[in-house]
């Protein structure tokens, strides 16, 4: 269980990090001022200092707040069955990136959805393999054909010679 | 008069068979879009944009505009029939309009809000055309220190009217030029922030940003709350839908105050969801029986839809004339403007008034053609929400990674997607703006060609901003909209001060 007062403060010291990726980035060009204005660090530089510094303010705030005895963030920011909710959503999901960009698209898309429907949603194999193949072949031939837009391809594509 | 001749060229441009076709498509493509959760009109937009680079400009402005005004009506079905709101602008329409349709009465309730969408959207589309030419020759007098305080004076009122803390405002925003900043400077020629990384080389598109924070974080956070459709079964008879057009009238005060808020709320970077919030508050303050808003008042349903699609259309109205989007969707079209090698702004109603006027045009049309096919098509969407979320779902979770994917046929987009997506269910759950984001995502490069270009002209000098009365005022408008939440937060301050010390005496 996280609790709400965790997850603003562990997000705010990650927006806080990437404001200093971000100023440690924009040092290398020169972020002072010369006769044409700013050099070109000098932007990114104040955006990454802006967002470092606006960053410690939601911590302190947090905090504050905290010490005050706010209620809303002792209060449950997500809970064990949200977290497994979300977890089997975000899982199956990052399995088809994966294998998007090893097996290539179309068989991420068919082992994605078969995988969905087959063992999530509790499907007969028939109709989950019916709608998988359905829906590649929707996007093959409205994308590939139709619309001239090519999708990222694996070895089975160039197997298949699609 | 002669935005009227100019309208009348644009109508001939818009009426014509392939036009009204490409119209249809748009907006029953909005409506899928709209109703299936997970899936909104600005990243509906996002993932039509690749497929439209080898369109003609105005064909392919038409398709998205109607997509955006779809989406908008598919919301307002999901909110109706199912409680649930397929857009966060259609939020409000929940309120009454559930109630409505649970007391039997859903095709009261959808007709009214398809009425009244289409009402409010008019009289934006409306405003526009009798103000933009006006705005635009306005705006040709600007040079690029005029264009950075109105960059400057539309997030300055992100951060003071946005309603959000102003610090994750800050952040929101901030992080959105960061990411702009990535990539080759065009001023100097540099290759910026991509800490050696080759992919980063070209920068980080603002379509990924918006396919992920919008789209995966939705679905993200659609699948934490444990998603069930139980909805209202609806049919729209022609003689229902008549039988409540007549009865429309009797809310004209409804239709005309929300009308007004939603153009302003449209016009300024407040946005739709912000309007329809608004004008339903204001609806019931203003009532003589606030107490049945919630139970199921036809008010409850007019007020905020008028309002939202007010301020959707006019949210294209700053987006034309200035080159500064009203709302996330209007800064994902301005993208696609610019990808289309047009230039928003005063500009474009020299170099292209076909462009403009004919788009202005396809408003009006875009508009009656989404009123009639929603009206028709409302079962066939209904029933759609019905297949299970455990098709749905991923299907969607595809769609939005081919469309990352096409942006720019890179695999390192599909994990950029995905990164945006996590930092949109994180932002949305700790109440983040994430329009800030996009905004400052499309405009960050101009909006730093336009400081610099002044630096140039000045010599360095920041007196330039102050130069003459014109960019003074802007710059003073856009701080005290900075600092209007300061001055009122220390009112707040010193007053519990005040009280805390009266209590202790």
């Amino acid at each position: 269980m996280i609790s709400r007062f965790q997850a603003e403060i562990a997000t705010a010291l990650a927006t806080l990090a990437f404001g200093l990726v971000i100023v440690n980035g924009a040092r290398e060009f020169g972020i002072g001022w010369d006769s044409s204005g700013p050099q070109p660090g000098a932007f990114p530089f104040y955006c990454g200092l802006l967002i470092a510094l606006a960053s410690a303010g939601t911590i302190a705030t947090t905090i504050g707040r905290r010490m005050g005895g706010s209620a809303a963030l002792a209060g449950i920011f997500l809970d064990r069955e949200q977290g497994k909710r979300v977890l089997a959503f975000f899982l199956p999901m990052l399995g088809f990136i994966v294998l998007t960009v090893t097996l290539g698209m179309y068989v991420a898309m068919l082992l994605y959805l078969v995988f969905a429907m087959r063992f999530q949603g509790r499907y007969g194999w028939l109709p989950s393999l019916a709608t998988a193949f359905g829906t590649a072949a929707f996007f093959y031939f409205g994308l590939e054909k139709f619309a001239q837009v090519g999708l990222l391809k694996g070895p089975v594509e160039a197997m298949l010679g699609l | 008069m002669e935005n009227f001749a100019s309208l009348l060229h644009g109508f001939q441009i818009a009426l014509t068979t392939h036009h009204v076709a490409l119209m249809m498509a748009g907006v029953l493509l909005g409506i899928l879009v709209g109703v299936l959760p997970g899936l909104g009109a600005p990243n509906g937009v996002s993932l039509m944009l690749p497929l439209t680079f080898s369109m003609d400009p105005v064909s392919a402005i038409i398709l998205l505009t109607s997509l955006y005004w779809g989406a908008l009506f598919g919301g307002s079905t999901t909110s109706i029939l199912f409680n649930i709101p397929g857009e966060p602008s259609s939020v409000a329409t929940t309120f009454d309009g559930h109630p409505m349709a649970k007391q039997g009465r859903a095709t009261e309730a959808l007709s009214f809000a398809f009425l009244s969408a289409g009402f409010g959207a008019m009289a934006g589309v409306i405003l526009i055309t009798l103000l933009s030419g006006w705005v635009a020759r306005f705006a040709l007098k600007f040079s690029s220190p005029e264009y950075f305080a109105v960059y400057f004076m539309t997030f300055a009122s992100f951060v003071g009217l946005g309603g959000a803390s102003p610090f994750k405002t800050i952040v929101s925003m901030a992080m959105g030029f960061a990411f702009a900043s990535i990539g080759m400077d065009s001023v100097s020629g540099n290759v910026r922030l991509t800490y050696e990384f080759d992919v980063l080389l070209a920068g980080v598109s603002f379509l990924i940003a918006v396919i992920g924070l919008f789209g995966i974080g939705e679905l993200l956070q659609t699948m934490e709350e444990g998603l069930r459709f139980e909805g209202v079964k609806a049919k729209v008879s022609p003689r229902d839908v008549l039988a409540t057009a007549l009865k429309l009238p009797r809310y004209w005060l409804a239709l005309l105050r929300s009308s007004i808020i939603g153009i302003w709320m449209g016009i300024t970077p407040g946005g739709p969801t912000a309007a329809s919030f608004m004008s339903y508050a204001m609806a019931k303050r203003s009532s003589r029986n606030p107490e049945k808003f919630g139970k199921g008042e036809p008010e409850g349903v007019i007020s905020p839809e008028t309002a939202d699609h007010a301020a959707g259309s006019s949210a294209m109205l700053p987006m034309l004339a200035l080159g500064i989007p009203g709302s996330a969707t209007a800064a994902v079209m301005m993208g696609g403007l610019m990808i289309w090698g047009l230039n928003p702004g005063p500009m474009l109603f020299v170099e292209r008034p076909d462009f403009v006027w004919g788009l202005i045009a396809s408003m009006y049309l875009g508009n009656v053609v989404a009123v009639i096919v929603v009206l028709a098509t409302v079962p066939l969407f209904a029933s759609i929400l019905r297949i299970p979320f455990s098709i749905i779902g991923p299907a969607i979770v595809v769609v939005c990674f081919i469309g990352a994917y096409t942006v720019g046929n890179k695999a390192f987009d599909i994990w950029l997607a995905l990164a945006f997506g996590i930092v949109g269910y994180l932002f949305k759950k700790l109440d983040y703006p994430i329009a800030p984001l996009v905004l400052a995502m499309v405009i960050g490069d101009k909006a730093e060609d336009a400081f610099r270009q002044s630096m140039i002209f000045s010599q360095g000098s920041l007196s330039i901003f102050w130069s003459n009365p014109l960019v003074a005022s802007l710059m003073a408008i856009g701080l005290a909209l900075l600092l209007f939440p300061l001055i009122g937060s220390t009112r707040r301050g010193i007053r519990k001060l005040v009280t805390a010390r009266a209590a202790k005496a």
